[in-house]
């Protein structure tokens, strides 16, 4: 997993303000700007894929079906 | 009414049924009465619970871990013995004495099996709340009331947890707090009583079995609200245990304003309603967040294009300089060309001018020194002239004298020089006259 990857969603959302506060600074230099920017780019999709995960229908289960499944799973 | 009596009426009874009857209900319940009311007065001991004081009785439960009698006792009793012993309140352990009763009821109100209480007497050790009280220090010493508190919540979970009961309030209230969150993911609802003896015990398995899943991100208890009595079972001690040590963060509604449970101690959050409760589990309004990320992603791309945009800029400038820096070396040179240029016609101009003024200087004191000479030269050539004349031998001879002169021209001065010359030229002043020498030098 990387780096990214293992970022919750507030740490990820945090980084990303903070990279645009470092760019809008203007003291960083173009190779940092563009390493700064994928970075940014790949925590904005990060998030992006997290908020459209929740932003579907609603799924509801009880927990016995939730439980039922497992157990199929399992075996 | 014993089992030989005939019933009055002539109803018929169940075919094929054994049993005496059917007696009209009325006449059962009122033999019920009778026979209830004889059972022996007794003293029982037990804890208060669900104490609620009506128009003309007070009603309230005497419980234990065995079981539990509904007591009433008639108002001006009650007031009676509490005047005696002060409060009386939920979780209180009593003595009370009394009798079974029975009220019958009618066509139109319900009956109802009391023990009707005469007296009553507090009974010392065994108030719920200080029992309640107990544990929680006990928990707290076990530093169960923080674990729960460490575990991270997260902002953004894919599966939520809900125990709650299937029928009630609480179940629509987290709908409606995730609604309003814009959250539209996995709800696992796990059904469970939340106010008998059996609640307890469901709720630590659903608990259990919810974080064993490996599923559920973040778990909610939800209840309305309730007495402390009626919320007894969320002050269970192995319930509380099993979600103080959960591996799942819980969020505890069981709606008691006044009384804090164990459950609220022990858990990650406790919320005042099933609604908090909700919006607590999700902490980020996802429809916000979607319009932040929009913007991110606007200020991302806005940079990235300036961060090039002005070095390509700066380089272009930085490019067209030497030429310009050339140019405008070029064009200071030939000015301070032109400049020296005509400093140095002017200069020359300046000489020359100067030259002449000289010259015309010069000239005008050579003329005046001319014009003086030619002034004075008259005088002078006279002057010279008569001193010339002075001089002038013609001047010499008009004296009387002679010039002695050799016949080619030499002029004798002395006398050996005459007898040298023999034929001598005499001059006087009119004329000459040649002579001869007599003596000889001998």
């Amino acid at each position: 997993m990387s780096e990214e990857q293992k970022l919750s969603y507030e740490d990820a959302a945090a980084r990303v303000e903070s990279i645009i506060r470092r760019l809008d600074s203007g003291e960083a230099s173009l190779r940092e700007t563009l390493e700064l920017v994928k970075e940014g780019k790949t925590l904005i999709e990060r998030c992006a894929g997290e908020l459209e995960a929740v932003s579907g229908e609603l799924e509801e289960l009880k927990l016995d079906d939730l439980v039922a499944r497992l157990e199929a799973q399992a075996r | 009414m014993s089992e030989q009596q005939q019933p009055s009426g002539s109803a018929l009874g169940i075919p094929g049924s054994a049993l005496p009857g059917p007696y009209p209900v009325g006449e059962y319940a009122a033999a019920l009465q009778r026979r209830l009311r004889a059972f022996t007065r007794v003293q029982l001991i037990g804890e208060i619970v669900n104490l609620r004081v009506a128009r003309a009785r007070a009603y309230f439960e005497l419980r234990d871990a065995g079981g539990a009698v509904p007591c009433a006792a008639w108002l001006r009793d009650w007031e009676q013995m509490l005047a005696r012993v002060g409060a009386l309140a939920d979780g209180m352990q009593v003595v009370v004495e009394g009798g079974c009763d029975y009220y019958a009821g009618s066509a139109s109100s319900s009956p109802a099996f009391s023990f009707s209480v005469s007296d009553l007497r507090i009974a010392g050790e065994g108030d719920l709340l200080a029992r309640i009280e107990r544990l929680r220090k006990a928990l707290d010493a076990e530093g169960l009331l923080e674990r729960q508190k460490r575990l991270p919540l997260p902002a953004l979970p894919r599966t939520i947890a809900v125990v709650c009961s299937q029928s009630g309030k609480a179940r629509d209230d987290v709908l409606a707090g995730l609604a309003r969150r814009g959250w539209a993911g996995r709800i696992v609802w796990a059904y469970a009583p939340v106010q008998d003896r059996y609640a307890a015990p469901a709720i630590t398995r659903a608990l259990q079995d919810l974080a064993a899943s490996g599923e559920v991100e973040v778990a909610i208890v939800a209840r309305g609200g309730g007495s402390l009595a009626d919320l007894l079972c969320f002050c269970d001690e192995t319930l509380c245990r099993t979600v103080a040590l959960l591996a799942i963060p819980v969020i505890a509604s069981v709606g008691h304003h006044t009384d804090r449970t164990l459950l609220d101690d022990v858990a990650a959050v406790s919320c005042s309603t099933p609604t908090h409760a909700a919006e607590a589990a999700v902490p980020i309004d996802c429809g916000q967040a979607r319009a932040a990320l929009a913007n991110q992603t606007e200020r991302l791309r806005a940079n990235a294009g300036r961060a090039v945009l002005s070095r390509a800029r700066l380089l272009a400038s930085l490019c067209r300089a030497p030429a310009e820096q050339l140019a405008r070396q070029r064009s200071s040179l030939h000015q301070q060309l032109r400049e020296t240029r005509a400093a140095a016609r002017r200069r020359v101009a300046m000489e020359r001018e100067l030259t002449w003024r000289r010259l015309a200087a010069v000239a005008g004191k050579a003329d005046g020194a001319v014009h003086d000479a030619r002034a004075k030269r008259p005088a002078e050539l006279a002057r010279l002239a008569l001193a010339l004349d002075a001089h002038d031998p013609q001047r010499t001879l008009q004296r009387g004298y002679a010039l002695v002169q050799t016949s080619t021209g030499e002029a004798v001065g002395t006398a050996a020089a005459a007898r040298r010359a023999r034929e001598l030229l005499l001059r006087f002043a009119d004329s000459s006259v040649e002579a001869q020498v007599r003596e000889t030098d001998e």
